[in-house]
């Protein structure tokens, strides 16, 4: 879903206006309305979740000692650990050639691997999962072609154990490691590297004298990104991992709606917080993190050049050597990235694709290759009421999260652009915050909160619970936007007459509306795909579209969801597309 | 710019960095990028290759460095066919549009750069730096990075990176295109001081004229993927050969005439002189700049010349330009300095003759 956000990030050139004389101008009063309901239904759950760890009101440190003392627990964080680590390393070095043939390639590949980036991307996590439970299952795809070439005897236990989880985690997680190096890259001068071939560098010295360490920044923003994701990833883990592989936020989770040990559950849940937190902080002194999510901050090159300095002479050092032994190197080639890129970014691409395919079976199980074709999973999600009645909740839901997130986001959009006004970069960290901090935190928090007002189990609670996932998409997106909105003409405006209503009305609001029109369908697709928050607000009472898939997925997984994903997949290709036709209109 | 000039290098630099371009040719598709392009340059020359955007001049520098293959045609430096050989082993110092500092590495660190990338010793390394750095006069911003330095100190940044190994030749890509006009012409003649000293051949690639007229031995004008001509400065401007290279160098006035039997008949039947004329008959050109373009008032009799009246005057400081309309429709352009008051300088409505020596004129036939 951080794809726009992260694309958006290219034009990290915008200069932030007036960071240095801080006056508040009118701008400023737009923020207050998001910044009271972040507050509200972020911090305030964040808080309550820190108190409630420490048993309040009895003041206790008995839910961090039980952590430390059970050995139990000590092999969740371990697994935790070393999924995320074993998900990020495969993730990085699996996303580094398509990024680099994205930059680099011709414009055909490039085209291909973008799809291949993006496609998935915007595909569910829940659909995408999906698709990996049914390649890999005992009779799964995969299974099904190994057996058929004579590779193995019998089928290979490929799910529901850590090679599973680590294979359709390290697929999910890929766009998310790929967008930020790529958007990094893209911003390195192609001429470098022709004035190092000239200096004497051999390809292979130029691409690791200058090429590599000037996308430093981009490597380590998606590096800290993934393994963030995947410390806090609760979806994949959860429907694809064994016995043995219980992560911390299957723990969480395992706490709060079946030991009902909320105490217990806020103290994991802080760990977890303070681990994010303390990654963040570690990375932000190599890499700005609010300029990777669309927010320059204008003196972002003095800090950063001084820490890389030392990574920059090692592989000066490497480089050098390199050189010397380029005659005799045999040539690697320029074919051989964009082949890689080519064959990675359709592995990328093909789990969904499969899902398609297999979703116009005309046989009630999963069998590859298709016995016939047909439309019978569709007609069987049709006529199904209780398919159409989640269907038309989720459209509901997501329709009342994204309205209040298009309003509360687009006047913070606006007052971050235009409001020039103290402690700026906090509100940049607030607002950017819910995407960042691990869904299921913020989750079990809202729910706490919801718990104590009776708003659990409500469509009203749960919207409240997206809006706050939603709005930082939408502030990405229109501050983008916003920014590029010349004040001279609305300057013109006023000279010629127009009052200041007149001048948002004629001027801002038709420049604008495109920008608002895709955040709002990215609003509607973040609540429409979304199953973590409706797992722990919904408490049961609200049925989703994904709801009913994640329990479809759990129990017996049956080829009308196949149907649904398909479904789901093409709504958010729609989007995609929509949202870039109204980019490119604006531009012409 | 540079101080002393290494005597070392300036007699070898004598002897060595010719380039021989043979029938060079670029195709993308069925563009032609670069058209049959063939040209000789002397060791130490300075050479600029002029022209419009898209008219080949980057596409032909950039295989010289090897950065584009040709599609046929070869490129030689000093005799040897270097047309295959990948950009790192052809010991040709190119200085970028816009420089290509590398943003991460300080002076010191981006001037090290090609002998690091040649394996040379650190001590060595370390004086052949300095020097170079202290000749540049850059000595005392070793440890500044690019973006902390002003455009005149990247450039020096840029030659001394370029010139650091010794290359025989330099190859310069636009180098002052975005800077602004008064830093232009000062750095300008940085590069022409700089040439002097070194002794090394340069290409030059620009498409501003001021530029080459005022940096280069010869010129090379392109146009289309072709060389129209190649010839010291004076001889673009004042012998151009070709409408194109006319039209492009300078301002020009262009008169249809029509060429019979060894005489040059004006558009009202005027009898025309210019100097430099093509035998033969037919249509044809001649071309005569403003600034020799005179206007005489019509109350004299006037043997040849062009009979027109005054549409308009211009005054740009240093001169006068006026604009006239002949009785064949034709509008001439006549540029008169500001030296002293001219007695009966024309107004506009008068009637006048525009005339000019035949030594200022050129008929071109294409």
């Amino acid at each position: 879903m951080a794809g726009t956000v992260i694309s958006s990030a290219v034009d990290h050139s915008a200069v932030v206006q007036a960071s240095s004389s801080v006056r508040p101008t009118r701008w400023a009063w737009l923020l207050l309305p998001g910044t009271i309901f972040l507050v509200v239904l972020f911090i305030v759950p964040l808080a309550g979740l820190l108190l409630l760890s420490f048993g309040v009101p009895d003041w206790s440190l008995a839910n961090y000692l039980r952590i430390g003392d059970s050995p139990a627990y000590f092999i969740v964080l371990r697994n935790t650990l070393e999924i995320s680590l074993a998900v990020t390393a495969l993730a990085f070095v699996l996303g580094y050639p398509i990024a680099y043939a994205l930059t680099t390639g011709g414009a055909g590949l490039r085209t291909f691997l973008l799809i291949a980036v993006v496609l998935p991307y915007f595909t569910s996590v829940l659909a995408r999962t999906f698709a990996w439970v049914v390649l890999l299952g005992r009779n799964g795809v995969v299974n099904e072609i190994l057996l058929q070439l004579g590779l193995t005897s019998q089928p290979l236990a490929l799910l529901y154990n850590r090679a599973g989880v680590i294979i359709g985690m390290t697929h999910i997680v890929m766009p998310l490691m790929i967008l930020p190096m790529f958007t990094v890259m893209s911003g390195i001068d192609k001429k470098l590297l022709r004035a190092a071939r000239a200096n004497g560098a051999s390809p292979l010295a130029a691409f690791l004298t200058v090429f590599l360490p000037l996308s430093l920044p981009g490597l380590i923003a998606g590096i800290l990104l993934v393994f963030i994701y995947c410390l806090g990833f609760y979806i994949t883990p959860a429907l694809m991992g064994g016995v043995s592989d219980i992560t911390i936020t299957m723990e969480i989770s395992s706490q709060v709606t079946e030991q009902l040990n909320w105490n217990f559950a806020s103290a994991l849940s802080v760990v977890l917080l303070v681990a994010v937190l303390a990654i963040l902080w570690m990375g932000s002194r190599f890499f700005p993190i609010e300029q990777l999510l669309g927010f320059s901050s204008g003196e972002a090159n003095s800090g950063t050049a001084s820490n890389r300095q030392l990574g920059t002479q090692y592989l000066m050092r490497i480089g050098s050597a390199v050189n010397k032994l380029d005659r005799w190197l045999p040539s690697l080639g320029g074919r051989s990235v964009p082949i890689l890129a080519g064959v990675l970014a359709t592995l990328l691409l093909l789990p969904v694709l499969i899902v398609a395919y297999l979703s116009f079976s005309d046989s009630s199980y999963f069998v590859f290759p298709l016995p016939g074709y047909s439309l019978r999973n569709y007609e069987n999600y049709l006529s199904d009421a209780l398919w159409i009645r989640a269907t038309f909740t989720s459209i509901r839901i997501a329709l009342l999260a994204a309205g209040m997130a298009t309003v509360l986001g687009s006047m913070l959009a606006f007052g971050l652009a235009r409001g020039a006004i103290p402690g700026r970069g906090a509100m940049v960290a607030l607002v950017l915050s819910p995407i960042i901090m691990p869904t299921i935190i913020v989750a079990v928090a809202t729910y706490f909160l919801l718990a104590w007002w009776g708003l659990q189990g409500t469509e009203l609670g749960l919207a409240l619970g997206h809006t706050v996932h939603a709005i930082p998409y939408v502030v990405v997106i229109v501050v983008a936007n916003v920014r590029n909105l010349n004040p001279a003409y609305e300057r013109a405006a006023r000279s010629l007459g127009a009052g200041p209503w007149a001048t948002f009305r004629t001027i801002i609001a038709p420049l604008v509306m495109p920008a608002l029109v895709v955040a709002s369908f990215f609003a509607f697709l973040s609540s429409f795909d979304d199953v973590v928050y409706v797992l722990f607000l919904g408490i049961g009472r609200i049925t989703t579209l994904p709801m009913r898939m994640w329990e479809g997925i759990r129990q017996d997984i049956s080829p009308t969801i196949a149907a649904v994903a398909t479904l789901q997949m093409t709504l958010a290709l729609i989007i995609v597309v929509v949202g870039e036709l109204l980019r490119r209109k604006k531009h012409s | 710019m540079l101080m002393r000039t290494q005597s070392r290098s300036s007699t070898i630099a004598s002897e060595t960095g010719g380039i021989a371009l043979q029938n060079l040719q670029k195709r993308y598709g069925a563009f032609t990028a670069v058209d049959q392009v063939s040209l000789s340059v002397a060791p130490g020359e300075f050479i600029s290759l002029l022209g419009p955007s898209g008219s080949g001049k980057t596409t032909t520098l950039m295989m010289i460095a090897g950065f584009e293959m040709p599609s046929s045609g070869k490129v030689l430096v000093d005799g040897k066919d270097i047309t295959y050989l990948p950009p790192h082993r052809r010991e040709l110092g190119v200085i970028f549009q816009n420089y290509a500092l590398f943003p991460h590495m300080t002076t010191a660190e981006n001037v090290a750069y090609p002998l690091r990338m040649r394996g040379m010793a650190k001590a060595e390394i370390e004086t052949r730096v300095r020097r170079i750095l202290d000749q540049v006069h850059l000595g005392a911003l070793a440890s500044r990075y690019p973006h902390q330095m002003s455009g005149g100190q990247q450039q020096r940044v840029a030659i001394a990176r370029a010139l650091v190994f010794d290359p025989p030749v330099l190859l310069l890509d636009e180098p002052l295109g975005a800077l602004d006009r008064k830093l232009r012409e000062h750095l300008r003649n940085e590069i022409k001081t700089l040439h002097k000293e070194v002794a090394k051949t340069m290409i030059y690639v620009t498409h501003d004229q001021d530029e080459a007229l005022a940096m280069s031995d010869r010129v090379a004008v392109m146009h289309e993927g072709q060389i129209r001509q190649v010839s010291a400065p004076q001889d673009i401007y004042r012998r151009p050969e070709d409408l194109f290279v006319a039209g492009f160098v300078g301002e020009v006035n262009l008169v249809p005439v029509k060429l019979s039997s060894g005489s040059i008949v004006g558009p009202a039947g005027e009898n025309l002189s210019a100097a430099q004329c093509p035998k033969g008959d037919g249509d044809a050109t001649l071309c005569v700049r403003p600034e020799n373009l005179h206007i005489e008032t019509a109350t004299r009799e006037v043997s040849a010349g062009i009979k027109g009246h005054i549409t308009g005057t211009t005054f740009v400081g240093d001169a006068t330009i006026f604009e006239l309309r002949t009785e064949a429709g034709l509008h001439l352009t006549s540029k008169v300095l500001n030296i002293t008051q001219p007695k009966t300088l024309p107004a506009v409505g008068d009637a006048c003759i525009a005339t000019w020596h035949p030594q200022d004129a050129t008929v071109l036939t294409k």
